[in-house]
């Protein structure tokens, strides 16, 4: 199947079984453009349940509430802005949900510094445009575009690195929910079901900071970082295992010990503090997210499995940590021997060995 | 046909809605509310016309330690709703549970520990049953909302058959709850009491189709099946010697601490439901709380556009119909508010939540309501003093002159603010929070007062509590300050509740400190806190005229302090540098205390001083501020002082002795010591014999020394030397004025690294 090359999958086509499951069960009314009601959005995005003798996995672990609220949001055709540090599963939640409502998570516009007002709203293929004038078929549409014309969700990734004209472009579309076309003489009106799911980093907060007029467009829905270690270990755990599926990485899956050194860590040097609450320690400059600790366990899982002996070894997990906790700057070298004289010395047996593995990294 | 029976949650808007039409409905002859069988005289005052609720019921032991239960009512309790409308209607009305002294009785741990009574066992091993709690837990885990968001979506929102369905939730929860035994023996007991109780009203010719029943959901079941407790069984039930009493109570409490374990953590929140549910129904009341939250969020300087509020209202109806019910509750409500008014941030909101949903109401009771007697005296006393504006919420400053007013006519008028300090210093003795004093900004005078007051729910109950120590204010204070001078262990501890008496205006309660006190110093005390103790009542003999005090039996204590100070002080000398501070300060407290007392011995303190002042085997800071007090006393002329000088600091006493001494007689009275000449010449005279190294530690010394010496002292100092060695004032102002030069900077930096062996 051709479809086996590809990287990464969509998440309706990850997910394709699921869906379907949920959609065949469906009992409650489903608003307009949806394919099936909140509630099985909600069932699908939290999981845990067999729906028709499907497994529906978790794909959001953490407050059920605030899930909710952001498919209610869409309910009402309000736009929704999710909001949190980074790798706190915002733009995973983003195209779950829109994978869910329209099982088409893929009208994506990237905000970037570089993104323009056009990829917002629409375009030419300006060869066409030149030799035949403008057209409806010499138009480029926007993912945005489409999604109005289709009446489904389009998702904008990042939009506090747009420039702030970009960000207004939005402003219009979503207050007047149209969109005119001078040069053709149309406008064209949003389709019911039409909706946005914006994301933004509070780390890149000022970079460009959302203006209060857009602001005011969305609800506002912050994604908090796990609230405690069994629910971030819960998510590692889920997600290096399905990675690992995905990416054929040949190797074992890291036992609880290791995820929940790797999760204590980087909880600890996030929050500055640790879990007992009983030291300060210095933190790094690093994002040390859960996303973050995924890809370190898959990447130590890659390096197991392709160099050494398919278990991931202390040594591997130590040159992972080295990098994600260590990255260009002197400061975070200092903070990072502290932790590991200070704190993980100290922790006993079990946590020797990668002690010893770290200590050699830094000699 | 029995009774009706229509259970409730207490502290429930639409359970109290339903109950008054169903009240209606009935039209009963009798009214019976869960509620201490005991004080049905409060329920007059409940109904009365100038009661605003929230209020509550107090029921404390008469005897130490006191313990209490509280029955807190809001306008929209279920209970309070059935008294006002049987007040309305004319029926009588009573309440049919166990009496309060019962109830107090059974929460003795003596009781509960009684092994005979299988107390503490917890049924959930043996049985496999769970606890009410653990149900809740389960229910809570089922749902995935907290307890109170089920009850308000699954009730508060009903608008028929609220009796039925409350009264299958009770019947389920019974059937799949067991507490531990002693508390389903508790419960079993009430339900029996409370079957007695109708009953009786039964015999007393109502028929019982009439009788109309408010009691918990839970226990409507056990109501109408459970058995009837006989007399025999009613007398042997354990009784306190109780009292009760009405007080005010504030939303602010309700939602911080609820009685009856079912919490209400939204009280203006329900109250506004109440008002929802008797105005446009309970569908309004979203609407209610949406726009009053904007409102007090704009208030606190925040823009809400009304756009905002409109998608939250939105919202939070989407919110509440994936759950399945029709009106959104608090839970869906706030998250509305916060995802589309606050950023998605509570702490946005928080403020105005606060407002919105806890509030600020407080109850007020008419005159007469309560009902011990030390109420009676403390309201009598605040009306008297005129103090009752202050019985608000808000903290008032209040600026107290002690002083006897020359210009009224009355003496009760004269000494009217004296009269207030006495009162709020007895209430600070009783530990009722309704005043704190604020520190003095007087220098050198202390008639004036200032307090801060503010009245709580809380100072009402404290009042309350007081009632145990005595039948006034006064009487409570003063067996307060005696039960804490009996158990004073040291003369400091003795000497603040004397002193605690002193401001209180209570000579006996003081005088009996005193005897205390005495008692105490007899034994061996440290220097420092006999004078510490001296000093405070020689504060109250000096100011006592000022509060209406009469000194004399507080003359021969301070005597024997002074002796005692005068006997110890050479001993205490004998210390290291670190303790000499303390013993410094002694000195000198000794000192004032000595002129301000004419009756002390001054010959004794002179001689004394001259001793110290004299010998060498004392720390020398020691000597040295005994000597500079003898110079303030003008005791000590100026040959002694030369001579004294030159002995001190000759250059064959070690460095650090001879600049202890300094450092002594430099520490006070620093103007005399800077305008002496001959003391200079001679610090100069001994600077000059010292050689190169021992120089150098005196410098060290000296340095410190001078250290808190103001840089205008400084300057004196330097000039006086200036003149001793022939400059004139104006080059030793010019060199003083220089910065250090790089070499002088050098020779500085190297004092750094002295070397003080083993110093």
């Amino acid at each position: 199947m051709a479809e086996k090359k590809v990287q990464r999958l969509p998440a309706e086509a990850l997910f394709a079984k699921e869906l379907e499951a949920l959609i065949a069960a469906e009992t409650d009314p489903i608003p307009t453009g949806w394919r099936m009601s909140p509630k099985s959005v909600l069932t699908y995005i939290t999981g845990g349940t067999k729906v028709k003798g499907v497994e529906i996995t978790p794909k959001y672990m953490g407050n059920r509430r605030l899930v909710e609220i952001a498919i209610a949001t869409l309910v009402t055709d309000r736009a929704l802005l999710l909001i949190g540090e980074p790798g706190t599963a915002k733009s995973w939640l983003s195209e779950h949900l829109a994978a869910a409502v329209n099982g088409d998570s893929t009208k994506v516009v990237q905000g970037t510094a570089g993104t323009t007002e056009e990829q917002i709203r629409y375009s030419w293929n300006y060869a066409m445009l030149i030799a035949r004038g403008p057209s409806p078929e010499a138009m480029v549409k926007s993912p945005v575009y489409r999604a109005m014309e289709t009446g489904s969700v389009a998702r904008v990734e990042e939009i506090s690195r747009c420039a702030s004209e970009v960000q207004d472009a939005l402003i219009s579309i979503l207050s007047e929910k149209r969109l005119s076309v001078p040069e053709l003489g149309v406008e064209l009106p949003a389709e019911k079901g039409f909706s946005v799911i914006a994301t933004a980093n509070t780390r890149d907060k000022g970079v460009n900071d959302m203006s209060a007029a857009l602001k005011r467009r969305f609800n506002i829905v912050v994604l908090p970082t796990p609230s405690d270690i069994a629910t971030e270990m819960e998510i590692v755990k889920t997600r290096v295992s399905q990675l690992s599926e995905n990416l054929d990485l040949n190797a074992a899956q890291p036992d609880a010990g290791t995820v929940e050194q790797v999760v204590t860590i980087f909880r600890e040097l996030r929050g500055g503090v640790t879990l007992d609450g009983k030291q300060k320690l210095k933190t790094t400059s690093g994002v040390l997210s859960t996303a973050e600790a995924i890809s370190l366990l898959a990447n130590s899982m890659a390096l197991a499995g392709s160099f050494g002996d398919g278990r991931v070894s202390d040594g591997d997990l130590a040159a992972a940590l080295q990098g994600a906790v260590v990255k260009d700057e002197d400061k975070d070298k200092v903070s990072w021997k502290e932790y590991l004289e200070n704190v993980m010395k100290k922790r006993g047996s079990a946590w020797l060995p990668l002690y010893k593995a770290c200590r050699e990294l830094n000699g | 046909m029995g009774p009706v029976f229509f259970g409730v949650r207490h502290l429930s808007p639409n359970a109290a809605f339903q109950l008054r039409r169903a009240l209606d409905r009935a039209k009963p002859e009798l009214v019976l509310v869960e509620g201490p069988s005991d004080l049905d005289s409060e329920m007059h005052w409940l109904s009365h016309a100038e009661t605003r609720f929230p209020a509550a019921i107090l029921a404390y032991t008469n005897e130490a330690p006191v313990r209490t239960i509280l029955y807190p009512f809001a306008i929209y309790s279920p209970e309070v709703q059935a008294i006002l409308w049987a007040a309305e209607h004319g029926v009588p009305c009573r309440f049919m549970d166990l009496p309060s002294g019962v109830f107090l009785a059974m929460e003795q741990p003596s009781y509960t520990e009684n092994p005979d009574d299988g107390a503490d066992g917890r049924q959930d091993g043996d049985s496999g049953q769970l606890s009410t709690e653990s149900v809740y837990q389960k229910l809570e885990t089922l749902t995935g909302e907290d307890h109170d968001t089920f009850w308000e979506r699954r009730f508060e929102q009903l608008a028929d058959g609220y009796d039925e369905a409350a009264e299958a939730f009770g019947g389920e929860l019974r059937a799949s709850a067991a507490d531990s035994k002693r508390r389903t023996a508790e419960m079993l007991v009430r339900e029996a009491f409370m079957r007695k109780t109708i009953e009786e009203a039964v015999q007393g010719g109502v028929p019982a189709e009439r009788i109309f029943c408010v009691c918990g959901a839970f226990h409507v079941e056990g109501l109408k099946n459970g058995p009837v407790m006989t007399s025999e069984e009613e007398a042997k039930l354990p009784r306190a010697d109780a009292s009760a009493t009405l007080m005010p109570y504030s939303y602010y409490r309700l939602s911080s601490r609820s009685g009856y374990g079912a919490g209400n953590k939204a009280p203006e929140y329900y109250h506004l439901l109440w008002k929802a549910l008797n105005g446009g129904g309970a569908a309004d009341a979203p609407y209610l709380y949406l726009t009053k939250l904007a409102d007090a969020h704009r208030k606190a300087g925040n823009i809400v556009s009304s756009a905002e509020v409109i998608e939250a209202v939105r919202l939070a109806k989407t919110l509440a119909s994936m759950r399945g019910s029709g009106i959104p509750c608090l839970a869906d409500l706030r998250d509305a508010a916060v995802t589309a008014m606050g950023h998605g941030h509570f702490s946005e909101l928080a403020a105005a939540a606060a407002q919105v949903e806890i509030g600020v109401r407080i109850g007020a009771l008419p005159d007469g309501a309560s009902h011990t007697s030390i109420q009676e005296d403390f309201y009598r006393q605040v009306k008297n003093l005129r103090l009752d504006k202050y019985r608000t919420a808000v903290a008032q400053r209040l600026d107290l002159d002690l002083r006897e007013k020359l210009t009224v006519r009355s003496e009760e008028a004269a000494l009217g603010d004296l009269r207030r300090s006495f009162f709020l210093h007895r209430l600070r003795i009783l530990g009722v929070h309704f005043a704190a004093q604020l520190p003095s900004k007087q220098q050198g005078a202390n008639w004036g007062e200032y307090w801060e007051l503010r009245w709580t729910p809380e100072c009402e109950i404290e009042v309350v509590e007081s009632s145990l120590l005595g039948d006034t204010v006064e009487g409570a204070a003063a067996f307060a300050l005696k039960e804490r001078a009996d158990g004073a262990a040291d003369i400091a501890a003795a000497a603040s509740i004397f002193l605690d008496a002193f401001l209180a205006g209570m000579p006996a309660a003081a005088a009996h400190a005193l005897s205390v006190l005495q008692g105490l110093s007899v034994d061996a005390a440290a220097l420092s806190q006999v004078a510490a103790t001296a000093e405070q009542l020689s504060a109250a003999v000096r100011y006592g005229d000022l509060r209406r005090f009469d000194p004399a039996p507080i003359l021969p204590l301070l005597e024997q302090l002074y002796l005692r100070a005068c006997l110890t002080m050479a001993d205490a000398c004998v210390c290291d540098t670190a303790a000499a501070a303390a013993v410094t300060e002694a000195m000198g407290k000794i000192n004032t205390l000595q002129l301000n007392h004419d009756f002390l011995d001054a010959g004794r303190w002179t001689v004394l001083l001259q001793d110290i002042s004299d010998r060498d085997d004392l720390n020398t800071r020691c000597s040295g501020y005994a000597t500079s007090i003898l110079l303030e006393r003008g005791e000590m002329d100026e040959e002694l002082l030369a001579r004294e000088v030159a002995r001190r600091l000759s250059p064959g006493v070690p460095a650090d002795l001879g600049a202890g001494w300094f450092e002594g007689l430099a520490s006070r009275n620093r103007y005399a010591l800077i305008a002496r000449l001959s003391l200079w010449r001679q610090l100069s005279g001994y600077l000059d014999g010292l050689d190169d190294l021992a120089f150098r530690r005196a410098l060290v010394f000296l340095r410190r020394a001078f250290a808190d010496f103001s840089p205008s002292e400084k300057n004196d100092i330097a000039e006086n030397l200036a003149e001793i060695w022939g400059v004139n004032k104006l080059q030793a102002a010019e060199v003083l004025m220089q910065a250090p030069t790089e070499e002088e900077q050098a020779v500085l930096e190297s004092l750094d690294e002295f070397d003080f062996d083993d110093i």
